[in-house]
């Protein structure tokens, strides 16, 4: 009887070990910017706490007065916007072409179009400053909304919308020309209505790299009112650059809020997306 | 199809439509590392007079990048389409700026503005082959910031008394240090801005090296780095950090200004941190009599469509009577103004004694750091070298060998 | 005769149509993509400035300068160690919470819920929060931890040894949750008959899991191992934020090392001649993860 308990807990301390360990690498962290987003900058380091000791609901009114993050979060909230729309439309046209109508270079065009894939874009970062320079486009949000649509990110989309139209029957085509429907009514009214699933998937990858992208807000906006979230986060420093914990910490929190929201309503949705593309590393 | 390509195109133009903006009022963008809104209100009153002056209308932006990466962050402004038209400019971009063409010519402007008064020796790093390309609007010595409270607990005298007995020397320097940190715990000295182990590593150590006699190269592009007076000064900071314990670490966030260290070098831009400070607190030169000069200056994009009016406003702006009025922050390098009882009496923190002692008087015959048109790759590609410093076993000298070949391969 | 041109007639159109959806795609894809890849290459030869504006073609220059430059070699070295370390770490741990959670045991929808956090959340602020938590002294959390078990945390961002698997630490935790839920994914679909079979033979933990798990879930290891050292090359932000390629260029990978000669030093003739060895890597482990999915296809048939 004894050593039947005994066996259980021993059998249960490995679990709760392990969940603990989840919680501290996955979890604490986030607790950890939460509850110092409402310290003062001297109670942020020393010994760690669960629960604010300033309470210091100011920091979120601050931050807003310290830079215009409304703004910030404003223009993040458009790129990603008119980015994850353009990226899929327009992939999803070129994923239907691709796999349902044929004309001449077809293979070709798609291959050469897949090097996007693999292309970081600090590749080619220099060349687009250059080029964004003498296309006036320096200092705007253009190229962070183009960008998600045309390099790796477009590429990703347009690869999966290909292999999700490749395996419909061809009969829910063929009914759609006897009822009269050019190609493009066949991809409105018949494609396009049943690939949402890749649609939102293409969707939600193109939205979190476009919310979180930091390289090219960073050689691409210059003003502070250009200023994305992810540039926005790092530059709550005092006059010489030493950095606000504290404001940093709530803005970074308010940045990351809505994300987590999202993921943890649509999590299994997010995480499929996440899964079938398996960019990351 | 027309439906979903409407949604296209109105998706694609939505992108496109900028907000259009039509006054008759001169638009002005002026780049700054400052965020301080007493500062940036008082830059903004100047810019209001200006065109008051001139009778226009200016609408002016200040535009505040961040201070750690402003050399990199100032030039991709330059570069983008919504250029500053003025901008702050840093000691070390000065020389590079100026070959690269990024910097008006402002005698004409500064006809105007009395420009006898600018001290010529100050003036040096802005001026080339005889013509002015920046202002220096701050010229401002380094100064020791002590907490006199624990200079008192730690049982020394005050760093003023070591001054006026003529011994305040790096030695006496050292082990008030590391007295404090014995007797009080708390650190001694913190590096300026609490940066001297990242992107002030220059900065921090240019007092030491210069106090020993050394320097980091001479205006005749004579490096001195890896002399043996710079080695013994490199060494006796290392040691101090390393062996005394006595400066605040790498890495440490322990701040001079909430207590946590004795004293730091700074600026008089500084002194308003001390607002709150519930301790007693004093300046006093650096150690050895050494003069230091941190400068800034603002300058003039020639590209800008209103170039001209920004020259004439860097000249406005850097006039005697503006200058007077930013002194408080920045202390200027007119003549006119240092000797003005004004002056003296601009610091909340200063009593005119120490605005004549200790900044008026090092002004007009300090130096600033070394300089060069080649400093942006210098400074990158010695920074992983000074990186190496911060270790305790590190062997200073074979360092600061090194780094002297860097900047043997690089200074023109 | 009129049949076949009728034929003809109706592949031009569909061919036409065929290009006039792809036209948005391929227009941005040449603008964006292509032309900046070109010019990366020209620019390589060139002396090009962005401080002070030059442009002249300076042959190879730029590479025999990489030669020589020695925060390239350690460049390079660093971001082999980077992948090196991070892909070997990540896999591990992903498979072992994978198989943890292919056994339905206790917490398993938190696990999977909370370990996908970072991996939606953004890498600025993941390396913000990390850079805090990493903090030298007491001052960090996770020194003040040690310090409660009588540890002496060291300085992880500013030491050198340190500070790159703080880098690698940071980065394996935030991407784990990809790898784990992939791997699960494969765990659930092994075949239920052979891992009963195996067990009804008496093989049990890790005998079962080497001779029989491991080697059905070979093909996947293979695929995420690749995609996983891809992704490790591309670990701008966490660099940028956490150690900006210090202390003593420790933590200087490819990525950031282009960004640093391009932005900060703002040699871009210099920095394209970087970003072309950039590419070329990246191209040669596309392959061979073209390879290897060849080969993951040919075993499942």
């Amino acid at each position: 009887m004894r050593s039947n308990t005994i066996r259980r807990a021993v059998r249960w301390i490995p679990r709760i070990l392990l969940l603990t360990l989840v919680t501290l690498a996955f979890v604490y962290p986030f607790w950890w910017m939460l509850v110092n987003s409402l310290n003062t900058n001297a109670q942020v380091f020393g010994q760690p706490r669960l629960l604010p000791q300033g309470w210091q609901w100011q920091n979120y009114i601050e931050i807003f007065r310290k830079q215009p993050f409304a703004r910030h979060y404003l223009n993040t909230i458009l790129v990603a916007c008119v980015g994850t729309l353009g990226n899929v439309l327009i992939s999803a046209l070129s994923g239907y072409a691709f796999s349902r109508i044929r004309f001449p270079g077809r293979e070709l065009l798609f291959i050469l179009l897949l090097t996007a894939l693999m292309m970081p874009i600090e590749v080619i970062i220099i060349p687009l400053f250059y080029q964004m320079k003498a296309w006036n486009m320096t200092d705007s949000l253009y190229p962070l909304m183009f960008i998600p649509i045309f390099c790796s990110q477009g590429a990703l989309s347009a690869f999966m919308f290909r292999q999700f139209f490749v395996t419909i029957p061809s009969e829910l085509e063929e009914a759609g020309r006897l009822d009269g429907l050019s190609h493009f009514g066949i991809f409105r009214y018949i494609m396009l209505p049943i690939s949402m699933p890749v649609a939102s998937s293409a969707g939600i990858l193109a939205f979190l790299a476009s919310w979180n992208t930091y390289l090219e807000p960073l050689v691409f906006t210059t003003s502070i009112e250009k200023y994305t979230l992810p540039l926005s986060l790092n530059n709550f420093n005092d006059v010489y650059g030493q950095p606000e914990w504290h404001l940093q910490l709530a803005a970074t929190t308010l940045s990351v809020i809505p994300v987590m929201i999202v993921y943890l309503v649509f999590q299994e949705k997010v995480t499929d997306a996440m899964v079938s593309s398996g960019l990351k590393g | 199809m027309k439906k979903l390509l409407a949604v296209l195109m109105s998706v694609m133009l939505m992108a496109l439509v900028v907000p259009g903006l039509c006054e008759d009022a001169v638009d002005i963008k002026i780049a700054t590392w400052t965020s301080n809104a007493d500062q940036l209100a008082l830059l903004g009153s100047f810019v209001d007079e200006f065109a008051a002056e001139k009778g226009i209308k200016i609408n002016c932006t200040f535009e505040s990048l961040s201070g750690a990466e402003y050399s990199s962050l100032l030039l991709m402004d330059l570069q983008s389409n919504a250029a500053p038209d003025a901008f702050w400019i840093m000691e070390a971009d000065i020389k590079a700026y100026i070959a690269a063409g990024l910097c008006a010519k402002l005698d004409d402007a500064l006809v105007s503005y009395d420009p006898a008064d600018l001290d010529d020796g100050a003036m040096s790093l802005w001026r080339d082959g005889g013509s002015t390309y920046a202002v220096p609007f701050s010229t401002s010595p380094f100064i020791m910031i002590y907490n006199a409270d624990l200079f008192e607990q730690a049982g020394l005298k005050d760093p003023n008394e070591y001054l006026a007995e003529g011994t305040w020397t790096w030695e006496t320097f050292r082990e008030c240090m590391k007295t404090i940190k014995e007797k009080t715990g708390v650190y001694g000295y913190m590096t300026v801005n609490n940066a001297g182990f990242a992107d002030r590593t220059v900065m921090n150590l240019t007092p030491f090296v210069r106090g020993f006699g050394g320097d980091f190269w001479t205006d005749d592009l004579e490096v001195k780095i890896d002399t043996p007076e710079s080695i013994a000064a490199v060494q006796m900071f290392h040691d101090m950090v390393y062996e005394d314990g006595s400066v605040v670490p790498p890495g440490d966030e322990s701040n001079f200004f909430t207590g946590a260290a004795a004293c730091t070098f700074n600026q008089i831009s500084q002194l308003g941190n001390l607002k709150d400070v519930t301790w007693k607190w004093g300046v006093t030169k650096l150690p050895g009599g050494v003069s230091f000069l941190g400068q800034a200056a603002m300058a003039a994009n020639p590209n800008s469509k209103n170039a001209g009016l920004a020259a004439e406003l860097v000249g406005y702006m850097t006039s005697a009577t503006c200058a007077a009025r930013v002194a408080k922050y920045w202390p200027p390098c007119r003549k006119s103004v240092l000797e003005s009882e004004e002056f003296l009496s601009s610091n909340a923190y200063l009593t005119a004694d120490q605005m004549k002692e200790i900044v008026a008087g090092s002004v007009l015959n300090s130096r600033a750091m070394s300089n060069n048109i080649n400093s942006p790759t210098i400074n990158i590609e010695t920074e992983i070298l000074f990186d190496k410093l911060w270790n305790a076993d590190a062997d200073v000298a074979s360092i600061l060998g090194q780094i002297a070949t860097v900047y043997r391969n690089n200074l023109q | 005769m009129n049949r076949s041109n009728l034929a003809h007639r109706r592949r031009l159109a569909e061919s036409a149509t065929g290009y006039a959806f792809i036209l948005p795609q391929m227009l941005g894809f040449v603008l964006f993509v292509l032309i900046p890849l070109i010019n990366v290459f020209i620019y390589s030869f060139q002396n090009k400035n962005i401080l002070f504006g030059t442009n002249a073609f300076c042959g190879l220059d730029n590479y025999r300068k990489l030669f020589s430059d020695p925060l390239f070699h350690l460049t390079l070295k660093n971001t082999l160690i980077f992948s090196f370390f991070l892909v070997p770490l990540n896999l591990i741990l992903a498979m072992a919470m994978a198989l943890y959670l292919g056994d339905g045991q206790f917490g398993t929808r938190y696990i999977r819920t909370v370990i996908f956090l970072p991996v939606v959340t953004s890498g600025v602020a993941w390396s913000i929060v990390w850079k805090y938590l990493l903090q030298g002294g007491t001052a960090g959390p996770i020194n003040w931890f040690l310090a409660q078990l009588g540890i002496q945390g060291p300085n992880w961002l500013q030491q050198k040894g340190w500070a790159m698997g703080a880098v690698i630490v940071t980065r394996v935790l935030k991407n784990l949750g990809t790898n784990v839920l992939v791997f699960y994914g494969a765990v659930m679909n092994l075949d239920s008959g052979i891992v009963e079979a195996a067990r009804i033979d008496g093989a049990s933990g890790m005998t079962l899991f080497r001779k029989i798990k491991l080697p059905l879930l070979m093909p996947t290891v293979l695929m995420a191992s690749i995609v996983t050292m891809i992704g490790s090359m591309r670990v701008f932000d966490t660099i940028k934020l956490m150690t900006d390629g210090g202390p003593e260029g420790s933590t200087m990978v490819l990525v950031y090392y282009v960004y640093y000669q391009g932005f900060k030093a703002f040699k871009s003739g210099y920095a394209s001649a970087i970003a072309v060895i950039l590419f070329l890597i990246m191209l040669l482990m596309t392959l061979l993860q073209w390879l290897a999915r060849k080969k993951v296809s040919h075993y499942e048939e």
